[in-house]
């Protein structure tokens, strides 16, 4: 063959790649059709997604929109590169650990005009997460997509064989401890619970409920030391000493929630999101129940939501605009619940999301909890703290270090991390 | 060598045991891959899928845009094979058969762009792209890739041990430069292009970092970025994993056993040095 | 590597129309490296922030990056990994002699052993973390068949570096293998016959033939293993698996380090110094190992 004929066919297909590539952009015209793009993690949500995308083209025949779907730690980092290199989705989810730097790079559509002229009623949504994301100019970024708060997930079929009585409302810390370990059958394989190091699911809960902070009220340092928070990190540093959870190296090859799906940990402490995953697993799906999570010093649980908001850099910003109140809205709160995937922001559609699983009875705690809940901590660059607690607490978790020493080494930390964006 | 034969087999045990060792991690892909998530989590861990299924392949297909993925692979790995063979031939002939004022300086410039990491490069050839607004495009992919100062060394070496009476002859008969080369250097070259185009070939297809760079959007995100998002998405699903890793490896497999010869070769001239 | 006239065979006459063949080369590589490559430099100088232009402060980005914990493990990882993949080559030393040495399937062993270095480094990622899974991984599985208790081994950073190297040296040993095979098949049969004929053993021949004569390959076997390992990436992106790999923290070698600090936290001033710092001691290595080879290497 001739080094003509293998090109030739080659340069064609490249050509109609290149086309096929370029083809996804529309016109920059507002009157015009044009194509949005939604960027959000893979998972369960997608289809409900996707439903609210629909729902809004055929109030809005003109835009599009296309969902863009990335694995979970690799879409902040991409979201992070496209945003700097100018090809950010058009609209996307944000998480209020995440939002500062995007903010405060300019990164984010403002629609805080368009709430005004929409009238949006921003008392439908809970105060708590919209504070979380509020970034003190006066500006609008978001409107809050869904709501979350904890629970104890549990095993039926575990607590049966073990012959443990299921956890109730108003259980304590200690019922928790002793819950854990009577549960716990080496033999077996089988865990009474799984103590990952988990924050926003694990073990700021505690520190709340042990009456301490993660950060100081001002904002400026880390609260993270004080014997209050100590309380509550020794809360699992406890579970792990009795040997009542898999070591965190056991969790690193297996997720906790995956375990939970396995049936080797009874009891697992997270929130609403997980529901739809739980109840679409038949294998597991009669087993699973859900308690609130046991009081320590007082009841506690930490809620956020993730929320939709614009990239400064879209090309549409009207129609950006449009689909974020749509997509943040009462039609698309209900699509969001109907789906099961996961707790609405929009007040009003907690029935219709707990109708959508109607196995699992007890998904009012999710709810309930809203009453004692405590807002994520995010102040500063708050992904970059969080992301050093692997670094700090895990010697603690192993039982290398004392809670003490890692908690104060771990505060320093976050203080640099303040001061740096202060 | 034939004296030696009386102790053939021992060599061969040994041979033998060290390939199994070499095969077992795909031999386990493979069963792996048809079995159910509940089995691979189990203890002991079963030899053959107990109820073979397709699941872990079908819900890769589901979740990976796979043929889309594929001719992003394909497209920049020709794109960048293409330019790459043509920009180094024609510099490794320029250096290696002409002679011109600077030519030992800027072969030394050349010679010194293969020492440096190409995490060097990252930063700034990402700057470029957004620059030209080429992010998540298939250009972006194959473009750095195209220039490369290995491709000229390579080419250069391959010049160097022609003999001159072709080229004298060429030009006896009136050819220029450019028609020299292109009728008569190049053709004979030609091992060495097919050695240079599979080594590009393979840094091209293999390449995670730059396209998980370069293609955030994920318009134009290759197969190995799509394979390493599924880990994420999928962290211990194993079957899905396996499928879907089986999936994108077995194209260029395929290619390997039927150019085993190219790929030796390219391999034996060079090493592998992207 | 094939041996080469001391000078390129060119006509004395100057031909300017090399400048136009060398042009594109000459543009793509000043423009995507040279280019690139200064202003990473520049940028080693500057604090980046995540969105917006950097601005100078000096060698900032070195102080801090000599005092970072992260960085120094991150070195004695890379250091850790590149020391023991190194171990491969005596390991394909021998495989090749094996291989030259049998009369049948050296192809088939060829393919066999070169099959790693086709698949894509994430899918071989994958398939050996499974593997390597503390509960119920392959290995951990054999091993219990011995009696020999099962680790994390990609969990625990105690191990972590160690199973990635081992991966490393399965990965390259398909390539090391075709190179010294090469070089095995440039030493003339009449050598070993002769010795043959003096009583020599075969493990004799070995020492006193064969690894003298292949000894520029292995050097230049042993620069592309050094240079490759140090700026290993895939393996590790892929083996620590998620944010929450529990050896992650313990098992960064300097390349994931770069990425991290350019693409995920986006401190692009401090990752550019990693990538200047890291080309440095690609440099010396690689003149260390230029200076050690006059005592090793025999030139014919």
């Amino acid at each position: 063959m001739t080094r003509k004929t293998l090109l030739a066919p080659a340069i064609v297909a490249v050509a109609a790649l290149l086309a096929g590539c370029s083809s996804g952009s529309g016109s920059s015209e507002s009157d015009g059709p044009v194509t949005i793009t939604y960027g959000i993690w893979a998972g369960t949500q997608t289809p409900a997604m996707q439903e609210i995308a629909t729902a809004f083209t055929a109030e809005n025949p003109n835009i599009t929109v296309k969902i863009q779907e990335r694995p979970y730690p690799e879409f902040w980092s991409t979201l992070q590169t496209s945003a700097a290199g100018g090809t950010a989705p058009d609209a996307f989810w944000m998480l209020a650990q995440q939002i500062r730097p995007y903010a405060a790079g300019n990164q984010l559509l403002d629609i805080s005009d368009a709430v005004k002229e929409q009238q949006v009623d921003l008392a439908k949504y809970p105060k708590a997460v919209l504070d979380l994301y509020d970034q003190g100019d006066g500006k609008l970024y978001g409107l809050p997509k869904d709501v979350d708060t904890n629970a104890v997930w549990f095993n039926k079929a575990l607590f049966d064989k073990a012959g443990v009585a299921y956890p109730k409302a108003g259980w304590t810390w200690a019922d928790f401890r002793e819950t854990a370990k009577k549960l716990t059958d080496p033999a077996a394989g089988t865990w009474g619970v799984a103590a990952p190091l988990d924050y926003q699911g694990g073990y700021y809960n505690s520190i709340f409920q042990a009456g301490g902070k993660v950060i100081a009220d001002d904002g400026k340092t880390a609260a993270i030391d004080s014997p209050e928070a100590q309380a509550g990190i020794r809360f699992w540093t406890d579970l792990q000493a009795d040997k009542s959870s898999p070591t965190l190296q056991q969790l690193s090859d297996t997720e906790a929630e995956t375990m939970f799906e396995q049936g080797k940990v009874a009891m697992y402490v997270s929130g609403a999101y997980w529901a739809l995953k739980l109840y679409d697993n038949q294998a597991i799906r009669a087993k699973v129940d859900v308690a609130p999570l046991p009081t320590g010093v007082k009841q506690a649980t930490v809620t956020s939501g993730i929320e939709n908001v614009g990239y400064a850099g879209t090309k549409h910003p009207e129609a950006v605009k449009k689909f974020l109140l749509f997509a943040s809205g009462e039609k698309a709160a209900n699509i969001q619940a109907k789906s099961g995937a996961v707790l609405p922001a929009y007040q009003g559609a907690e029935k219709t999301w707990m109708n959508a699983m109607p196995e699992f009875k007890n998904l009012q705690v999710f709810i309930d909890a809203k009453a004692y809940s405590v807002p994520l901590p995010v102040q500063g660059n708050a992904a970059e703290w969080q992301g050093l607690q692997a670094k700090y607490l895990t010697p603690a978790w192993d039982g290398k270090v004392s809670v003490a020493d890692a908690t104060a080494q771990y505060a320093d930390a976050i203080d640099k991390v303040l001061a740096e964006n202060g | 060598m034939t004296s030696r034969g009386a102790g053939q087999w021992r060599i061969h045990v040994v041979l033998i045991v060290a390939a199994t060792l070499m095969v077992v991690p795909f031999g386990w892909e493979i069963l792996t891959s048809f079995k159910t998530s509940n089995e691979v989590a189990s203890l002991p861990p079963t030899l053959f899928p107990a109820e073979p299924t397709a699941g872990g392949f079908r819900t890769f297909f589901d979740k990976t845009p796979f043929l889309a993925q594929f001719l992003v692979s394909a497209g920049s790995l020709i794109l960048r094979v293409a330019g790459q063979v043509f920009v180094a031939a024609l510099a490794g002939y320029a250096f290696a058969r002409l002679n011109f004022p600077g030519r030992r300086t800027l072969f030394a410039c050349f010679l010194l762009m293969l020492m440096v990491p190409s995490q060097l490069f990252l930063l700034g050839q990402f700057d470029i792209m957004k620059g030209l607004g080429l992010l998540d495009t298939l250009p972006a992919l194959a473009i750095p890739g195209i220039f490369s100062a290995f491709g000229t060394f390579l080419m250069r070496q391959a010049f160097l041990t022609m003999p001159k009476e072709y080229e004298e002859a060429a030009r006896l008969d009136g050819a220029g430069t450019f028609r020299t080369f292109w009728s008569v250097m190049l053709p004979m070259a030609r091992p060495m292009l097919a050695a240079l185009a599979v080594l590009t070939s393979l840094y091209s297809w293999n390449d995670l970092l730059w396209p998980l760079i370069v293609a955030p959007a994920g318009d134009a995100r290759p197969l190995p970025v799509g394979l390493a998002g599924l880990q994420g998405q999928f962290g211990t699903d194993y079957p899905t994993l396996m499928a879907g890793a089986l999936i994108c490896t077995l194209p260029l497999v395929v290619v390997f056993i039927v150019l085993q010869r190219q790929f030796f070769a390219g391999i034996a001239n060079s090493g592998l040095k992207g | 590597m094939t041996r080469q006239p001391a000078r390129p065979r060119t006509s004395g006459r100057i031909d300017w129309s090399a400048y136009a063949m060398i042009a594109p080369a000459f543009a793509g590589l000043a423009a995507l490296y040279l280019w690139p490559f200064l202003s990473t430099f520049l940028k080693s100088f500057q604090t980046v922030p995540v969105f917006g232009p950097g601005r100078f402060t000096g060698g900032a980005n070195y102080d801090k990056l000599l005092a970072d914990a992260d960085f120094w493990g991150a070195l004695g990882n890379s250091a850790k990994y590149t020391a023991i993949v190194l171990l491969g080559i005596p390991l394909a030393i021998v495989l090749a002699a094996m291989i030259q040495q049998v009369a049948r399937g050296r192809a088939v062993y060829r393919v066999l052993f070169f099959l790693p270095v086709v698949t894509l480094p994430v899918a071989v990622g994958m398939v050996w973390r499974f593997i390597l899974n503390g509960d119920f991984g392959l290995l951990n599985y054999a091993l219990s068949l011995i009696g020999v208790p099962g680790q994390y081994w990609v969990a625990d950073d105690r191990f972590a570096v160690y199973a990635f190297a081992v991966v490393g040296i399965w990965m390259g040993l398909g390539v090391n293998l075709i190179i010294l095979g090469a070089g095995l098949q440039n030493i003339p049969v009449d050598l070993y016959e002769a010795s043959a004929l003096d009583g020599a053993s075969r493990v004799r021949q070995f020492f006193a033939i064969t690894l003298p004569l292949l000894s520029p390959s292995v050097f230049f076997v042993t620069i592309l293993t050094t240079i490759s390992a140090l700026q290993m990436f895939d393996l590790v992106f892929i083996m620590l698996g998620s944010v929450n790999n529990t050896a992650l923290s313990g098992s960064k070698t300097i390349v994931y380090l770069f990425y991290e600090a350019a693409f995920v936290q986006f401190k692009q001033g401090y990752a550019a110094a990693i990538a200047i710092v890291l080309l440095v001691i690609i440099m010396i290595v690689t003149a260390v190992q230029f200076a050690v080879q006059k005592k090793w290497v025999v030139y014919d």
